[in-house]
C-alpha cells in the first residue's frame, strides 16, 4: 500500500509549522519531511518541536546535503532525535539546493563520492559505532558519539540524475526521486532499479518516494498560483537534461536563478508558465493529484512526499488530501 | 470579562465552529509575530490533545486570536451569533 509523507518547508512560525505537522498526523500522513536550508528556521530545532508535539508519525530533515555542514552533524542530530522519538527518525540528504547553496558560495563539487562517504557516515555514528574513514572527500578518524544510540535511522537518499539514482538505491534505505511528472518518475525508477541489483537488493527492499512539489485547491488557478514559486526554485535548480525533456530552455533556467539570487521575486516567478507547473509539481483539484497520484503508484512508487507548497491554504489542503486523496488510494488497495 | 466568562457563553454546541474560525485567524493573520511563544506552546499542546474546542482551549484560543486580530476575532463571534460577547469584548 501507498504511503503519503509530507514536507515542511520552515519558513513559517515555528509554532505554525510544528501545529501543521500535528495535523499531518491526526490526518494519517506517515512521514513528515523538513527541509534544510540556512535561510530558512533551523531544521534539526523545527524537527525537535515536531518530535516534542507528535506520537506517532515518522520523521526527519528532508533533506539536509553535506556541503554546508560535514556529515557527522546530521548524525549527531539524527542520532539525539531518535532519542526523543525512539524509532520515529528518519534522515534524508542529498546535494542540497544550488541555488541556497551559490549564496554562500559552496559548489556540490563530487556530489557522487559526497553522498556515498556521508551516508557510511551518518550510519556507522548514528547507529553508535565508532568510525574510521578515508574516503575522496571525508577523512574521520575513530570518530563516536559519547551518548548511546536506541534504534537504526533509516537513511533516505535525494536523487535526480541517474547516476545519483542508482547510489541512491545502492547506498540508502530508501530512494527520493526528486521529480513530481510520472514520465520522469517512471524514468527514475529504471535507474533505481539498477542501482538495487548493483548492490544485491531486492526493489522490495526499499523504500521508494517520489518527493513532489504539490498544490492542491479547490480551483486549479489557485493551486497554480500557489505552486509557482517553488517551481521557480525547481527550475532553477533543474540539470540540464531534465529542463530539456520537459522544453524548458537553460537560458530560461539562467534567468529564473538569477532573479532568485537577486532576490527579484516577482521577476522570478513570472517565468514560470502553466507547463512548467505541469512537469514540475503536482497542482490542481483533487481530480487532478489523483490521476497523476495513481501513475507514480503505477511506476512502483511506495511513497508519495507532498511537498511544499502543499496549497494555497496548508490546512485546508492537508484537511482535502485526507477527505479526498487517501480514501481513493485506500480503496484501490484493498 | 475574563475570557473564562467569555467562553462559558459559547454553547457546547457551537464551540467547535467557534474554534475552527479562531484557529483560522491565529494560522492566517499578518500579525501572526504577535503570539507569544509561550501562548504558542500551550495552544500546540491543546492541538495535540484535540482540546481546541474544550473550555480551556477555547480560552486560549481566544487570547491568542484577540493577541493577534481583535477587529476579526470580534467579527467571527458576530458572525456566530454572539453578539453580546462581541460587544463586551470590544468594550474591554
Amino acid at each position: 500500500m501507498v504511503k503519503f509523507g509530507i514536507e515542511f518547508v520552515p519558513r513559517d512560525l515555528y509554532w505554525k509549522t510544528t501545529f501543521y505537522a500535528i495535523q499531518a498526523e491526526k490526518t494519517g500522513f506517515n512521514t513528515l519531511w523538513i527541509t534544510d536550508h540556512f535561510n530558512n528556521r533551523n531544521v534539526y530545532v523545527s524537527l525537535t518541536m515536531v518530535s516534542a508535539y507528535t506520537d506517532r508519525i515518522r520523521f526527519g530533515p528532508g533533506v539536509t546535503n553535506p556541503f554546508m555542514a560535514h556529515p557527522i552533524v546530521a548524525a549527531q542530530a539524527v542520532a539525539t532525535l531518535n532519542e526523543i522519538a525512539p524509532g520515529r527518525v528518519v534522515c534524508g540528504i542529498g546535494v542540497g539546493d544550488k541555488t541556497t547553496l551559490e549564496m554562500v558560495n559552496l559548489k556540490p563539487s563530487k556530489p557522487l563520492a559526497t553522498i556515498r562517504e556521508s551516508v557510511k557516515i551518518i550510519r556507522e555514528i548514528a547507529s553508535g559505532e565508532s568510525l574510521d574513514l578515508q574516503g575522496r572527500i571525508f577523512t574521520v578518524s575513530g570518530a563516536r558519539l559519547n551518548f548511546r544510540t536506541t534504534s537504526r535511522i533509516p537513511i533516505f537518499v535525494g536523487a535526480q540524475g541517474p547516476k545519483m539514482l542508482a547510489l541512491a538505491a545502492e547506498v540508502g534505505d530508501g530512494v527520493l526521486i526528486n521529480a513530481s511528472h510520472p514520465h520522469d518518475v517512471k524514468r527514475a525508477m529504471e535507474f533505481v532499479t539498477n542501482g538495487a541489483s548493483r548492490a544485491g537488493k531486492k526493489i522490495s527492499d526499499l523504500e521508494i518516494a517520489a518527493y513532489t512539489s504539490f498544490s492542491i485547491a479547490r480551483e486549479q488557478k489557485e493551486a497554480e498560483k500557489a505552486v509557482a514559486p517553488v517551481v521557480a526554485y525547481i527550475v532553477a535548480g533543474c540539470p540540464e537534461q531534465v529542463l530539456q525533456r520537459h522544453g524548458v530552455t537553460t537560458e530560461t533556467a539562467d534567468e529564473i536563478r538569477r532573479a532568485i539570487v537577486q532576490g527579484k521575486w516577482k521577476d522570478a516567478f513570472s517565468h514560470v508558465t502553466v507547463d512548467m507547473i505541469d512537469s514540475f509539481s503536482i497542482t490542481g483539484t483533487s481530480k487532478t493529484v489523483l490521476s497523476k497520484i495513481e501513475q507514480l503508484v503505477k511506476a512502483g512508487i511506495t511513497q508519495v512526499v507532498v511537498g511544499s507548497p502543499i496549497g494555497p491554504d496548508i490546512r485546508e489542503s492537508i484537511s482535502m488530501i485526507s477527505r479526498e486523496v487517501f480514501p481513493r488510494f485506500l480503496s484501490v488497495q484493498e | 470579562m475574563p475570557l473564562e466568562k467569555v467562553v462559558r457563553k459559547i454553547p457546547s454546541s457551537q464551540r467547535e465552529a467557534t474554534s475552527e474560525k479562531l484557529i483560522d485567524i491565529v494560522l492566517k493573520s499578518r500579525n501572526s509575530k504577535k503570539m507569544p511563544s509561550s501562548l504558542a506552546k500551550t495552544i500546540l499542546y491543546y492541538w495535540q490533545k484535540e482540546q481546541l474546542a474544550s473550555e480551556v482551549g477555547l480560552q486560549r484560543l481566544l487570547k491568542a486570536s484577540l493577541l493577534i486580530d481583535p477587529e476579526k476575532t470580534t467579527a467571527v463571534l458576530r458572525e456566530l451569533g454572539f453578539e453580546k460577547l462581541a460587544a463586551m469584548l470590544q468594550k474591554s
